[in-house]
């Protein structure tokens, strides 16, 4: 409109002549003019521009706020069917300013009575320093929050901080582990993605079923108590991925209350510890004689005379003087079948395969506390011959596991995981020995428990098969005689096994129903037993017909008694 | 001409002030109800966040396990209580076809109209 030429009537009068001045009054007026219909084009677009497109410098209020989801600080972690094992929840913290304080003793007197466990004088000194900033009591209950802050007294604050919760408790205490009063994971899963759970909002899953982790730590328990032991481990582990879904250590701990944790309950017995595991070695010697060929079932050894080697005697617990065949030697458990098993197979080679199988080096898994296998430093012959027995070399009764599901899942190794991988995803592993060997190492897992030293691990149904072990404890340099490590490694079901089971009681007695036995045999095979009945239906595993004309043939064994002559097939 | 015009714009200008305002203050006044309802929305989500911490606490296996045998009297699956389904056999051709005895209808489910218990106030 402004910039619109003026209207001078033409028609009406004749045009004078126009002078100069005017001439450029008009032209000036033209300018001005389309100065200012620019400025309004220009402004006209803006507001186009701003009415009607997004653009980034713009505050978006709306979405500004719905971003602001809920930040519960660390990270969640459940177990393999989406339970709570550790979450994050707001507490209230309570904190003083002394500047502001008006009467330091009245406060601190007030206080008491609302938190009794406050240490007087301690506070009242701390409130005497000159400072702006002094925490009193982290992360009070919201009942305590209230009275305090009906009591009224200035200088006094709250902050919101989070705390861990731990909602199972000591169900999985040495797994999970703990943090420190600032957040911080100090041990177990909690110290190894200590970075991730920070980071992160997304739950870390684990592989853990607190199903298992019960059953498993309640039947510990019970035999620790029944034995009289110190402590006890087990662990169950997934044969075809390497999953752990149980571990326990004993005694364990509340994670919920980092700060009244005894120290020696702390220790993982099951990564952490390493013990010499006695006879379940047998399994990766007769495994690993088998599988090179230097023996076969039907072949044997002379055991009716203990081997000497320097100042040791090597003889056997269940003693039968006698030539024994390969079946024999696992079922009665005989070190000294064993040590020349071995040495048939070689030294190099023992060494060879049970680096093979992770024996010689730490277990992978996902936490801090994993102890180091004790190794010999010279591999001569005579360590050859006790280890071939399981004495001489300490692992972790995590490595032992990963090593028998090796052995009986068909002969491959997995890497051991804390972590459950997603559904749908293969598995990865390398072979160690032969489907073949595999499956007759299965036959003579079976044979132990149907008919030989760990009958009291059979669960009716499962097909059950393992082995005992039994070991003196080292204390210094020598072995203390009534101080044992009673172990029983199973598998389940034994014609396609699915789990590995491990249980291991510290320093059991004997007891009147044992016979004072307190061997793998009588204290930790029946808790595999125990466990495994409990297990199995949870996790899917389908009872069987163990007597089934099928299964029976499956698990067949020939045991060849004699060198020559009768044979007695053994058929459980 | 030109004053009619001016009035026209200037009642628009009026109109559009005003209808801006109006509009400034709805939105503010919305923007204000977002802001509560998604504070409130953070509310839930924390007490759903406690009451998930709390449920698991209360789901603790021990704990179940000890309700459910003091209460439903229930204890582990032992394996003499599965079965296979192909080790089920399949009912007996002609068996139950024609006539239905008493004993026959008692057993079956669902039971006919006429035989379901009166409800027990």
């Amino acid at each position: 409109m402004i910039g619109r030429q003026p209207h001078f009537p033409k028609k009406r009068r004749r045009e004078p002549p126009v002078p100069p001045c005017v001439e450029t009054g008009r032209s000036r007026l033209l300018i001005t003019g389309a100065l200012f219909s620019a400025a309004f084009l220009v402004v006209t677009g803006r507001l186009i521009g701003v009415t009607m497109f997004v653009e980034k410098s713009q505050p978006q209020y709306s979405r500004s706020i719905s971003k602001a989801a809920l930040n519960t600080g660390r990270a969640n972690i459940l177990d393999r069917n989406d339970n709570l094992l550790a979450t994050s929840l707001k507490t209230a913290s309570l904190y003083a300013n002394p500047r502001v304080m008006l009467d330091v003793r009245e406060a601190v007197n007030q206080l008491a009575t609302v938190l009794p466990d406050l240490d007087r004088r301690q506070v009242h000194e701390k409130l005497s320093q000159d400072r702006s900033f002094i925490w009193i009591k982290r992360h009070l209950t919201p009942r305590q929050k209230y009275e305090v802050n009906k009591l009224g007294i200035p200088g006094l604050d709250f902050r919101d901080e989070e705390r861990r919760v731990y909602p199972s408790a000591a169900l999985a205490s040495h797994i999970l582990g703990h943090t420190d009063i600032d957040n911080r994971g100090l041990a177990g899963i909690e110290r190894h993605f200590d970075q991730k759970l920070r980071d992160g909002q997304t739950p870390l899953k684990l592989s853990i079923d607190i199903r298992v982790q019960h059953a498993m730590r309640k039947e510990l328990a019970s035999a620790v108590r029944e034995f009289r032991g110190i402590g006890a481990a087990g662990i169950v582990m997934d044969v075809r991925n390497g999953e752990v879904v149980g571990i326990v250590s004993l005694p364990d701990f509340d994670p919920n209350l980092p700060s009244k944790i005894e120290p020696d309950t702390r220790f993982n017995r099951a990564t952490l510890g390493v013990y010499e595991m006695g006879s379940t070695f047998k399994i990766f010697t007769t495994a690993m004689a088998l599988d090179a060929g230097r023996v076969s079932m039907r072949d044997g050894y002379d055991a009716t005379h203990p081997i000497r080697v320097s100042r040791f005697v090597i003889r056997d617990f269940h003693a039968k003087r006698r030539w024994l065949s390969v079946p024999e030697i696992f079922m009665y458990s005989s070190n000294i079948g064993s040590v020349k098993m071995a040495l048939d197979v070689g030294v190099p080679e023992q060494r060879a395969f049970l680096q093979k199988i992770g024996i010689l080096h730490p277990s992978p898994v996902e936490i801090s506390e994993i102890g180091a296998p004790l190794i010999p430093g010279r591999w001569r012959e005579i360590n050859a011959m006790t280890i071939s027995f399981g004495h001489g070399l300490s692992i972790s009764p995590m490595q032992l596991v990963v090593g028998v599901g090796a052995m009986v899942n068909g002969g491959i190794y997995y890497v051991p995981t804390f972590i459950k991988k997603p559904s749908g995803s293969t598995s990865k592993g390398r072979r160690v020995i032969s489907a073949r060997t595999s499956e007759r190492v299965r036959r003579l897992l079976r044979l132990v428990v149907a008919n030989g030293t760990g009958k009291k691990a059979a669960a009716e149904g499962y097909l059950v098969g393992g082995k005992t072990g039994t070991a003196e404890k080292v204390a210094g340099r020598r072995y203390k005689k009534k101080a044992l490590m009673s172990s029983f490694i199973g598998a389940f079901p034994m014609n396609a096994p699915r789990y590995v089971v491990f249980a291991m009681i510290d320093e059991p007695s004997g007891t009147k129903k044992t016979f004072g036995y307190a061997t793998g045999g009588w204290v930790a095979a029946p808790v595999v037993g125990k466990v495994i009945a409990r297990i199995a239906p949870l996790l899917g595993v389908r009872a069987v017909d163990e007597k089934a004309p099928k299964i029976m043939r499956e698990m067949a064994i020939d045991i060849a008694t004699k060198k020559e002559g009768k044979r007695r097939l053994a058929s459980f | 001409m030109i004053k009619r015009a001016t009035i026209f714009w200037m009642l628009l200008a009026t109109a559009a002030g005003i209808g801006l305002f109006v509009l400034k203050y709805e939105v503010k006044s919305m923007e204000g109800q977002l802001a509560a309802i998604h504070s409130e929305t953070l509310e839930n989500l924390e007490a759903v966040h406690v009451l998930k911490a709390e449920w698991s606490y209360l789901n603790q296996p021990a704990r179940l396990e000890y309700l459910g045998r003091r209460l439903l009297r229930l204890g582990p699956v032992k394996a003499s209580q599965t079965v296979d389904i192909n080790d089920i056999p399949f009912r007996p051709v002609g068996a139950g076809d024609n006539e239905t005895s008493i004993s026959d209808s008692a057993n079956s489910y669902p039971p006919a109209a006429d035989q379901v218990p009166p409800c027990s106030p």
